[in-house]
């Protein structure tokens, strides 16, 4: 630990602060004990199976040259030119939400997906699960092929068994049917779900996901009396109150929210002003990381909080209709200088403000957060809402009264769009006896999941990369998925499978037929023309909704704040938390997710029980011993995380692992948290018993795994002018001392060991990392594994350090361990002009190029890993085993084919892109031309939703990393050891409320 | 006591050590000549699976190279005509002739020709046509005279100090832009005098860097 300039202590993790062999060993060996050992027989085996191993039957290599073909087209399809990559825009559903997207193709398959600059759900930018959605296509666990009964069946034999059920449902009217759906808002869905229940208007149709925005609505509902769809304006509030909601990762619309928000963030110098940012929460969350003031809370007292802050408010002369209901508030516990401080603040910025609930309150807090907002006339400003229709929203009295009437057999059949309800259903609804009631259970899915196997047609799904179909976002921008490639596996989509349903003639409709109807009513004329400006624009913006203006009345709100108390939780709860990596689950079998630390516990391929210090010492507990949850006879065990800043007296555990017929990838990876999660406690459960097991287990957690050292390097006496890895500031002391960060930059003249080269003709590529508005959401990381080539190794490896991301994001905690402040600092090759890593290979695999890349030649390497050793960033990753040639040939069509593929033995590193530098080089030469400011973004540029990442050329004084440089806040990572890295920083800053002095936080 | 071992024994360290010494030599000498691309590729003449002679059609018929190869100035791979490109002329001309009885199939069935692959840089190098084209490095700076070729062979070794000894010194084998095509182009006399010239008006600054063409 040091100690900071700012007085701050930094530590990266419990292990840190108590010195533990465990750490001590990661901090001086680069590569961890048993490195070097050989996989015994049973990781080996763990290990080929992970990979899906097909071994080659590899023989001696022939001496003679192979014969290798070139296989041209027989006839060309227009437009294809061998060698370029083409671009289509298209939307892609998830959940709730849709993404606009472009998608790179090679030869006609997609390999890259990045945001749309057009739509407004992504503008160009992305997030950690639309990266490696595109993973999840060349999945070779994916449903193959229609199941009856466990056996492989025809699509045709479905539609002819469906002919002789429709015959049955057309006199009953649809009598005993059933669907089950996820939500998609997609306009020919919902218009085939309109034709559906016309047809058979006695059928039950229910909508619901695991984790969805239904309290958000529900809490609208009561306060309004109607449906809307918040839609929020992060970039016109000065002032942001989470309560308990993660928005920018973890809630919806995390990529427009992530944008917004970091526009009212970036700083350019110290006039420049910040918006604040306050979050009360019980877990640690990547917004709770950013926040300036952060109270830690346990989840059953946010509502309480939120009663409090209103009648704080209301004491301040704002009136909030029906908050006189809850004046027994005033007598909180709550830190009130906090309150007063934050109440004081939201008044001072009517009209400027926001407050927001997460997903997981409930409904009465956030019609409490309505009224709020209502009575700071934030609503048209920060906050605006649209009218939507409750009948297409996840709705969770809907699936219990479908679960109740099959358990009673009212349903003799039951149609499932996607979803888990086997896997995810509330467990004390026992979906999987109430389905066995069901004669005939159909399910369309994009894996043969749990649910698949539950029933009786089990029918693979195309990706939509595959299919054709719409979306629709609440403000009614709309857009249409078009396929990429045919589908790899055959498959259907859900409006295939639905209008089939409907036709119901053994014929099996076409998605792009029934796409095409429903944007004939949209366009009403000149179809065609608009037909092919959208599939090219990808987004339709001519008929967007107006925003309602929906009206609070005080005698609805009085009513509900007198009907429901909002009750505070009692002994220890249980919070469930979406997963940052698989959502809900479903990304259970993407590797790429698996393997990517979660943002804040560091933890890969696992979930565990996060809890405090404190509460891990009443337990008598530590890191990764198991636990036992129990709660009205549900258990589940679990191995235990302490994490820094969680609330004390609550456990938060994440949702979506434990799958049990997920793929090769996920199965039995985590626990089932789903086992504990029951209709009335969705989000949160309380009085849950909590036993000590004697178990332990091994968690692969990646925080300690190269970490920069500044304490081991040098002896006691340089240490002093070892200045701090992460500098951080307020932003009010940034404007008395704008040159804060230069000031513990060593004075003594730094003198180079080598002979110093010119790097002044450009181009000359640098990037600059803003720490002031990363949040740590891993959207580069995974970016780049995409863009790449980066193998997934596996929890094994993991746990041995050997994780590949170039891009890691190592995330320090300074202060008070109970609710320390977070800071994360992504770190890539530093692209030193005196690099150590160049000095040490022998065979100069590694060397500097005239652009001042520093580039690793892998045909060159031979593996002796001194570069690794010597690089004091530690970002230099080696391949331990043939990750990659093991894969199955279907997963082997994701690679970049501009990027070599690694092979074992093989050091490897950020390259600064370096394929998409040398074809902007090309172009630019082949017109004449030199390259233009923004013609090169890196991968992880290119999709960080906060552009928080900036690359250029370094000596065009007109670039925008030019003027990036120029800032005062920049410094490069450990600049005194004179490596002069082209990667630069800038520090962090905060924006905390003056009347809040540190120390007087909770 | 009789000798254990007679007496020409006396000479075997020095026999052995000559002996290593030449078969070490051998080895080396061995690796370094028939290893190398020059002895393994230059000459590699496979048989194609269509009889196409490059001799007929570019030598005799001047087509242009650029006729088929239509990626070589835009893009990174020069790339191998579809079947179609063959049937712009043989739909009437010699349709009958068994020589491009297969060519006839491919575009009936339309399934591809599977050409051998005859100029090849490995995975890791990542060659871009357009790129040199673009300055004036013609066809047969690295194919070869095509056009006098009946089957494609190989003439460069393609090895990677055979690319650098152009990325040095450039100057002597550009030529004039729309000279790139022409198998017949000789150096001018003067050709030092045009290549300076030519790589200072077009800035012309081949990667030396590793980094230029491996990714």
């Amino acid at each position: 630990m040091k100690n900071n300039m700012n007085g701050k202590k930094y530590w990266r993790s419990l292990d840190e602060i108590n010195q533990t062999p465990e750490f001590e060993q990661f901090l001086k060996n680069e590569f961890s004990e048993g490195t070097f050992d050989v996989p015994n027989g049973m990781s080996r085996r763990k290990f080929l199976s992970i990979m899906g191993a097909s071994i080659a039957l590899a023989g001696l290599a022939s001496c003679r040259r192979p014969v290798e073909k070139i296989i041209p087209y027989a006839i060309a399809p227009e437009n294809i030119v061998p060698g370029t990559p083409k671009y289509y825009s298209t939307n892609i559903p998830f959940g709730s939400e849709s993404y606009g997207v472009i998608v790179e193709n090679h030869e006609g398959r997609p390999t890259k997906l990045e945001g749309n600059p057009n739509h407004p759900s992504t503008l160009g930018k992305s997030n950690a699960w639309l990266q490696a959605s595109i993973l999840d296509m060349y999945d070779p666990d994916r449903a193959q092929s229609v199941l009856h009964n466990g056996y492989e069946s025809k699509l045709e034999n479905f539609a002819t068994e469906w002919k002789s059920l429709d015959k049955d449902f057309k006199p009953s009217q649809g009598d005993g049917l059933a669907v089950f759906s996820e939500t998609l808002n997609s306009p020919t869905y919902l218009r085939l779900k309109q034709d559906f229940l016309s047809k058979y208007p006695k059928a039950k149709w229910v909508t619901w996901d695991p984790v969805s925005d239904e309290m958000i609505h529900d809490g609208i509902r009561l306060a309004t009396g109607r449906d809307y769809d918040p839609v929020y304006h992060y970039e016109k509030a000065k002032v942001v109150v989470s309560l308990d909601a993660d928005f920018l990762n973890t809630e919806t619309h995390s990529i427009r929210h992530t944008v917004d928000f970091m526009q009212g963030r970036r700083v350019n110098d110290e006039n420049d002003s910040m918006n604040r940012l306050y979050v009360v929460e019980n877990s640690l969350s990547v917004t709770g990381g950013i926040a300036d003031h952060r109270y830690r809370l346990s989840h059953g007292k946010i509502g309480a909080f939120a009663a409090a802050l209103a009648v704080e408010l209301k004491s301040m002369g704002l009136s909030i209709p029906g908050v006189s209901e809850l004046s027994d508030y005033k007598n909180h516990s709550f830190n009130r200088k906090w309150i007063n401080a934050l109440a004081n603040d939201l008044i001072q910025n009517r009209k400027q403000s926001l407050v927001v609930a997460g997903r997981s309150q409930s409904a009465n807090v956030h019609s409490l957060v309505f009224a709020i907002n209502y009575a700071l006339k934030n609503r048209g400003t920060t906050v605006e809402y649209f009218s939507s229709d409750k009948n297409n929203r996840s709705d969770t009295k809907d699936l219990r009264s479908l679960v109740v009437d099959m358990k009673n057999g009212d349903i003799s059949t039951l149609v499932i769009f996607g979803g888990n309800p086997a896997y995810n259903t509330p467990v004390d609804l026992h979906f999987n006896e109430a389905v066995n009631k069901v004669k005939h259970t159909i399910h369309i899915s994009s894996h043969v999941n749990e649910t698949s196997k539950k029933s009786e047609w089990s029918i693979h799904k195309a990706h939509p990369l595959e299919s054709w179909g719409d979306t629709i976002t609440p403000d009614g921008t709309k857009g249409i998925t078009q396929p990429q490639i045919q589908p790899l596996f055959g498959g259907i989509s859900f409006i295939e499978l639905l209008s089939s349903l409907i036709v119901a003639d053994e014929t099996i409709s076409s998605g792009y037929d029934l796409t095409q109807e429903t944007w004939k009513t949209i366009f009403g004329s000149d179809f065609t023309s608009n037909w092919r400006t959208v599939l090219h624009d990808g987004v339709y913006k001519n008929q967007l909704t107006k925003p309602a203006n929906p009206f609070l009345s005080n005698t609805a709100m009085s009513k509900v704040f007198k009907q429901n108390s909002i009750v505070s939780s009692e002994g220890y709860e249980i919070v469930f938390k979406t997963s940052s990596s698989l959502f809900d689950g479903r990304f259970s079998n993407n590797g790429w997710l698996q393997e990517t630390p979660d943002p804040i516990t560091k933890l890969s391929w696992d979930n565990a029980a996060l809890l405090s210090h404190s509460t891990a010492k009443e337990l008598g507990v530590n890191n990764r011993d198991i636990i036992s949850l129990k709660k009205n006879g549900y258990s589940v065990e679990l191995p235990v995380w302490i994490m820094p800043g969680h609330a004390d007296q609550s456990i938060s555990v994440e949702l979506g692992y434990g799958r049990t017929s997920s793929g090769r990838v996920g199965n039995g990876v985590g626990e089932n948290t789903y086992a504990l999660r029951e209709l009335n406690a969705l989000w949160r459960s309380d009085n849950v018993k909590i036993s000590k097991t004697s178990k332990t287990t091994v968690l692969a957690c990646t925080q300690d795994h190269h970490g920069l050292d500044t304490e081991k390097l040098a002896a006691d006496a340089i240490q002093k002018r070892l200045p701090a890895i992460v500098r951080e500031s307020t932003l009010e002391d940034y404007k008395e001392n704008p040159n804060f960060v230069n000031e513990h930059d060593s004075a003594i003249p730094l003198v180079s060991m080598w002979d110093e080269v010119n790097y002044d003709s450009g181009p000359q590529w640098g990037m600059t990392i803003d720490l002031n508005v990363c949040t740590g959401c891993n959207a580069c990381s995974v970016s780049c594994q995409g863009e790449n080539n980066i193998p997934i190794v596996g929890k094994d490896q993991v746990e041995k350090g050997r994780e590949m991301s170039w891009i890691r994001l190592d995330r320090y905690y300074s202060g008070d361990m109970d609710n320390p402040d977070m800071v994360i600092q992504p770190v890539n090759c530093q692209h030193c002009e005196m690099a150590p890593c160049e000095q040490v290979c022998p065979v100069s695999a590694t060397t500097h190029s005239e652009d001042g890349l520093n580039s690793m030649t892998y045909n060159r390497c031979v593996g002796t890993r001194y570069c690794a050793n010597n690089c004091p960033y530690k970002v230099r990753r080696f391949n331990f085993h043939n990750f990659t040639k093991d894969l199955p040939e279907i997963v082997q069509m994701v690679q970049n084919p501009d990027v070599t593929v690694r092979f074992r033995g093989v050091m490897e590193k950020c390259t600064f892109c370096v394929q998409r530098i040398t074809q902007a080089k090309i172009t630019a030469n082949n017109e004449g031309r030199s390259i233009q400011d923004g013609e090169v973004s890196t991968a992880c540029q290119q999709s960080c939703p906060s552009d928080a990442i900036i690359f250029g050329d370094i000596t065009d004084p007109d670039s925008q990393i030019s003027a990036l440089r120029k800032q005062n806040r920049m410094y490069a990572l450990l600049g005194e050891i004179n490596t002069q890295p082209r990667v630069t920083y800038l520090a962090k800053l905060r924006n905390p409320n003056p009347d809040l002095k540190p120390g007087e936080l909770s | 006591m009789a000798q254990l071992f007679p007496k020409w024994t006396n000479k075997l360290p020095t026999i052995l050590l000559a002996g290593l010494i030449v078969s070490v030599t051998i080895l080396v000498f061995s690796f370094w000549y028939w290893g190398s691309p020059k002895y393994t590729d230059v000459g590699y003449t496979p048989t194609q699976p269509v009889q196409y002679s490059h001799k007929f059609h570019v030598g005799e018929l001047k087509l242009d190279c650029r006729y088929c190869h239509t990626g070589v100035e835009n893009t990174a791979i020069a790339g191998v005509p579809p079947t179609q490109t063959c049937m712009n002329c043989h739909t009437v001309i010699k349709k009958d002739s068994l020589s491009i009885a297969k060519v006839i199939n491919s575009w009936n069935t339309n399934q591809p020709i599977e050409w051998v692959r005859v100029h090849k840089s490995p995975d890791f190098v990542y060659f871009d046509h357009s790129a040199h084209v673009k300055v004036g490095v013609g066809c047969n700076t690295c194919h070869g005279d095509v056009a006098s070729m009946e089957v494609i062979s190989q003439e460069e070794s393609l090895s990677m100090a055979w690319c650098l000894e152009c990325h040095k010194n450039p100057e002597m084998h550009l030529r004039p832009v729309d000279q790139i095509t022409n198998t017949q182009w000789t150096p001018p006399d003067d050709q030092l005098a045009y290549g300076s010239w030519i790589v200072k008006e077009l800035n012309i600054t081949p990667p030396l860097d590793c980094s230029g063409c491996h990714r």
